[in-house]
């Protein structure tokens, strides 16, 4: 037997340099090895190991050899897959479609679980691009800044400015195209048919300039409009045109009367414009700027159209150095600042903002997870394929086409998902929009929840984002193939092996996130839950609310009226109790500063304030409240007598926490020369204003001692037949039938829109917490089938030398379990910080409630241990006898 | 030995002719040329291959890859029908070339 001599190599590192295909260099290579050898083989005998293999090295060096290199080049010059060509991406693409085709389970699962991430993202974006980012429905709306007065001694309260302000910024100004202001009011309207009571903004010159918008009929109103002794002047809205007017084309020049005062219609505005907030018609307001000094005169919310290519920082600068100079002429304001925000994002309260933006960030975390459930599916399909691949690489494909193949299935899922996304989305929009149109609360009129077109682009660069997420991790894993192992038998199993590790990551991120949106959702239900069961501490069930207005500026008629109102109501059979009031104890409650005898205040601000209603002796009945020290109001509290007052026990606390309130005098309002009144009683503090925070203190004085009667808040309680529109509307055609009622609600009614962005937001958190969940099940419940799959044979195996079914349950669970503990425990620490960005939507529930965080674990565990067992058992079912032949 | 351009114009001549009869692989043909012309023609790796793959990008013959019981797996060529017309044609221009150069010199065979 001659010396081996390695000729391969010899081979293989002379052909190495002529820079040949892989398939054509093996061919040479394996040819010229076998002629040396079997030529080596001759040589030996007759010549010696060393000559023999001295000459054919020579001759395999001889420079004449490389004249085989551009042959060879040429002959086997198969193209490989072009990475970049347009007709190979679409033979790809139509690849995936074919081989999804063979496995539309695949498709099906990985396009739902990743259209609902889709779909929930989507649907929340298009809430948050039509109520925040869209903007005003007018030219330039970017431009257009509402100015508000804050005051940092008084914890930066927002205020509005003083009129005789308003006039210096107006003249003095540079940076607005447009500027004006505007004060609300409801008035009676009068005039042609029906009485009606109506939203009506008094508005300067200018006001309308803001938006842009051109009457459609007449026109707006001009700086001779603000002067006073000129005529007062009215411009419509499009649907007091249409409602009182039937469109008609000359109703400009007509009259209308407000509050029983004429007006001139000189414009109407197109249909939809009812800025700033729903109005039905704006007035002119007419005030004498001489009149009134520095800081003087009716509060406006101004408005204003900052001009192209200024920023909000130059206009506020403006407003700085106007604001300086007013300071100097009036002390009381030198500390106030007033600034220019954009007008959606102040009109907005910070709280929604929060909100909508945690929200956000819960459906990106549902969207991981979905896509986590992709690339897990796609991992089983290239572990599945890894022989396939290697083929394909063998036979010339390059690791960038596989690379492709692998991203361009995960694009043809994520095609499908955004399609079926968007479906979800548009059905979760429709529901959206049909809840906010039940829900009757004073929505933002520029409101527009639709699939815009920037909604759809959003869709588009998130379905690409999300097949890229799902797609790279398994893609690369793809194209790592390596031919030559991955052919050999029984390779499967480690590719498998290490497939299966990216897997099990990919479920720990899925549980982890759904963990975190689970735990945020645990404790916003819970505050959900809260609210349900908030005691306002007065009766809500049965009573039905409403409010009418008297037709007179006479507050003796109106008082006539609104005693024969109440006494009427009293004796109609079926009304079990009658209260009438300047407002509804809940949210209706009116504020007002308190002076207390004895005190004093440096300034009228520094008195403070307080939560006030001024009722009938029926609203301890009506409401169910009762003393807890001293006396309620009775019908003998009537004009002429001792001004009384009944205040709550936080009013007390605040203000007598030593002594007892009941004979102490407070005096109510700005106005220092108002009557004292004298406590005589306390009753329990009531919910007021909004469901979160701390609840303020509370007055109660009695109605028929009060001086100013415009409209009272009536409360009727009985069952619903006996109380509601209709049956106070009979009662009122016998008694006023000309007096216009609004705002009738029932009391429940009125407490839900109050708490309405934490149910509704709150219960979408829960939904996408559950979607979450459902989709990480799925996960954990997919790795672990196929970690089960795998080791089929290694539990036969088991089996047959004696492990009970227990045992099998046992080692496949803990499996699960372990991946679901590291996820549960990153997903709490991601919660945490989650929780603190929603923290705006929960209400009496501390962000680390230890009961909330027990429950979420406990189904959290429950979950993976339904999803790793259905597999376990399922391994139980194994017959040993087969699994040993497998594979 | 023959000079290079002599042997280089007829190597492929050759081995158009060895392959007429049946495929054969690369140190198959090197052994026959050299056994045939008792050694006056040599062949190495370096001057075989090129010629063969030279021949073979035109298509005159095609190597395929044979395993044989008990043996090794071998490239084997075979002759094209391109092939078969291109020996055709060599072998008559040999054959005027010859009877050329005898009616010059007056060489005669046997």
């Amino acid at each position: 037997m001659p010396e081996q001599f390695n000729w391969r190599d010899a081979v293989r590192s002379r052909v190495s340099t002529f820079g040949l295909h892989p398939s054509a260099e093996a061919d040479v290579v394996e040819e010229v090895t076998e002629h040396l050898e079997s030529q080596y083989l001759e040589l030996v005998p007759r010549i010696g190991a060393d000559a023999a293999r001295a000459q054919l090295l020579a001759e395999l060096n001889d420079r004449e050899f490389d004249e085989t290199a551009p042959l060879l080049q040429k002959r086997e010059h198969i193209p490989p897959t072009r990475v970049l060509g347009a007709s190979s991406f679409w033979r790809d693409v139509r690849y995936s479609f074919r081989s999804f085709r063979r496995t539309p389970a695949t498709l099906f699962a990985g396009a739902t679980a990743l259209a609902l991430g889709i779909g929930l993202t989507t649907l929340m974006f298009s809430v948050i691009y039509g109520l925040l980012l869209r903007g005003l429905p007018y030219q330039r709306s970017e431009n257009i800044a509402t100015i508000f007065r804050a005051d940092p001694q008084d914890r930066g309260q927002e205020d509005l400015v003083p009129f005789s302000d308003f006039v210096r910024y107006k003249s003095t100004q540079r940076t607005f195209a447009a500027l004006g202001g505007y004060a609300s009011a409801t008035v009676n309207v009068s005039g042609g048919q029906d009485a009606e009571r109506a939203r009506v903004a008094r508005v300067t010159a200018g006001f309308l300039d803001v938006t842009g918008v051109q009457p459609i009929v007449g026109r707006i109103f001009g700086v001779d409009d603000n002067i006073v002794g000129a005529p007062a002047t009215a411009v419509l809205s499009f649907a007091m045109w249409r409602d009182r007017y039937q469109l008609d084309s000359t109703v400009v020049g007509q009259s209308i009367n407000l509050n029983g005062r004429p007006f001139t219609i000189i414009g109407v505005m197109p249909e939809r414009f009812e800025f700033p907030q729903r109005e039905r018609m704006w007035v002119s307001l007419q005030l004498d700027p001489a009149q009134f000094s520095a800081g003087q005169g009716l509060g406006l919310t101004l408005v204003g159209k900052i001009r192209t290519g200024i920023s909000f920082e130059t206009a506020n600068h403006d407003l700085a150095s106007i604001s300086k100079q007013l300071a100097k002429e009036n002390a009381d304001t030198a500390a106030v600042r007033d600034f220019a925000r954009p007008y959606v994002r102040a009109m907005v309260p910070t709280r929604v903002y929060a909100l909508l933006y945690a929200m956000f960030a819960a459906v990106l975390l549902v969207l991981m997870v979905s896509c986590a459930n992709v690339a897990n599916l796609l991992l089983d399909r290239i572990s599945n394929r890894s022989r396939e691949n290697a083929i394909r690489v063998a036979l010339g494909a390059s690791r960038g086409a596989i690379f492709r193949q692998t991203l361009i299935e995960s694009g043809v899922v994520a095609a499908y998902a955004s399609i079926l996304g968007v479906i979800l989305a548009q059905g979760g929009i429709v529901a959206f929009n049909r809840w906010a149109a039940d829900i009757r609360a004073d929505l933002p009129f520029w409101m527009d929840v639709r699939l815009h077109v920037p909604v759809m682009l959003f869709v588009i660069a998130i379905a690409t984002v999300a097949s890229l997420l799902a797609g790279i991790v398994p893609a690369v894993l793809s194209s790592r193939v390596d031919p030559g192992a991955s052919l050999k038998l029984g390779a499967h199993v480690s590719s498998t092996r290490r497939v299966a590790r990216i897997g099990n990551a990919f479920v720990v991120l899925e549980i982890a996130l759904s963990s975190a949106l689970l735990l945020t959702a645990g404790f916003v239900t819970t505050s959900i839950v809260r609210i349900n069961d908030l005691n306002p501490r007065f009766r809500t069930q049965d009573i039905f609310t409403a409010r009418v207005t008297a037709l007179t500026k006479d507050s003796a008629i109106n008082k006539t009226r609104f005693e024969a109102i109440e006494s009427a109501l009293a004796n109609t059979p079926g009304i079990g109790g009658v209260y009438l009031g300047n407002g509804i104890p809940g949210t209706g409650w009116s504020g007002t500063r308190v002076a207390i005898e004895g005190r004093t205040y440096d300034k009228p601000r520094n008195r403070p304030s307080s939560r006030w209603l001024a009722v009938t002796p029926g609203f301890f009945s009506t409401f169910d409240v009762a003393v807890t020290r001293g006396r309620a109001i009775t019908s003998a509290d009537r004009e002429g007598t001792l001004r009384v007052a009944v205040v709550s026990e936080t009013f007390v606390q605040r203000h007598f926490p030593r002594e007892d309130p009941v004979g102490k005098r407070i005096r109510l309002g700005d106005d220092a020369v108002a009557e004292w009144a004298t406590i005589v009683g306390v009753v329990p503090t009531m919910f007021a204003d909004s469901p979160d925070g701390n609840w303020p203190t509370e007055v109660i004085t009695a109605l028929w001692q009060e001086r100013q009667f415009n409209n009272v808040a009536i409360a009727l309680r009985g069952p619903e037949e006996s109380v509601s529109l209709v049956a106070l509307r009979k009662v009122l055609a016998r008694v006023a039938p000309d007096v216009p009622v609004s705002d009738a609600a029932t009391m429940p009614e009125l407490l839900s829109r109050a708490t309405w962005p934490n149910r509704v937001f709150g219960g979408m958190f829960v939904i996408f917490a559950i979607v979450a969940l459902l989709l990480a099940a799925i996960g954990l419940y997919a790795i672990v089938s196929i970690s089960v799959g795998r080791r089929t044979r290694e539990m036969g195996v088991r089996l047959a030398l004696g492990a009970t079914h227990a045992n099998v349950v046992g080692i496949i669970c803990r499996e699960g379990m372990k991946q679901s503990t590291i996820g549960i425990a990153i997903g709490f620490a991601l919660g945490a910080a989650l929780t603190q960005l929603g923290r705006a939507a929960l209400f009496e529930v501390k962000p680390g409630d230890p009961t909330v965080i027990i429950a979420v674990a406990c189904v959290l565990a429950a979950t993976s241990l339904v999803a790793s067992l259905m597999p376990a058992l399922a391994a139980t079912r194994v017959d040993p006898a087969r699994a040993l032949r497998a594979d | 030995m023959l000079k290079d351009e002599l042997k280089k114009g007829s190597t492929e001549f050759l081995l158009l002719a060895l392959l007429e009869s049946e495929p054969r692989h690369g140190y198959d043909l090197q052994k026959l040329i050299e056994s045939r012309s008792k050694g006056v023609l040599t062949f190495s790796v370096a001057s075989l291959y090129p010629l063969l793959y030279k021949m073979e990008a035109r298509e005159w013959i095609v190597g395929r890859w044979v395993e044989k019981a008990s043996e090794r797996r071998r490239r084997y060529y075979d002759l094209t029908p391109t092939g078969r017309l291109a020996l055709e044609e060599q072998r008559l221009n040999w054959r005027e070339f010859v009877a050329a150069i005898n009616r010059v010199t007056g060489v005669k065979y046997a």
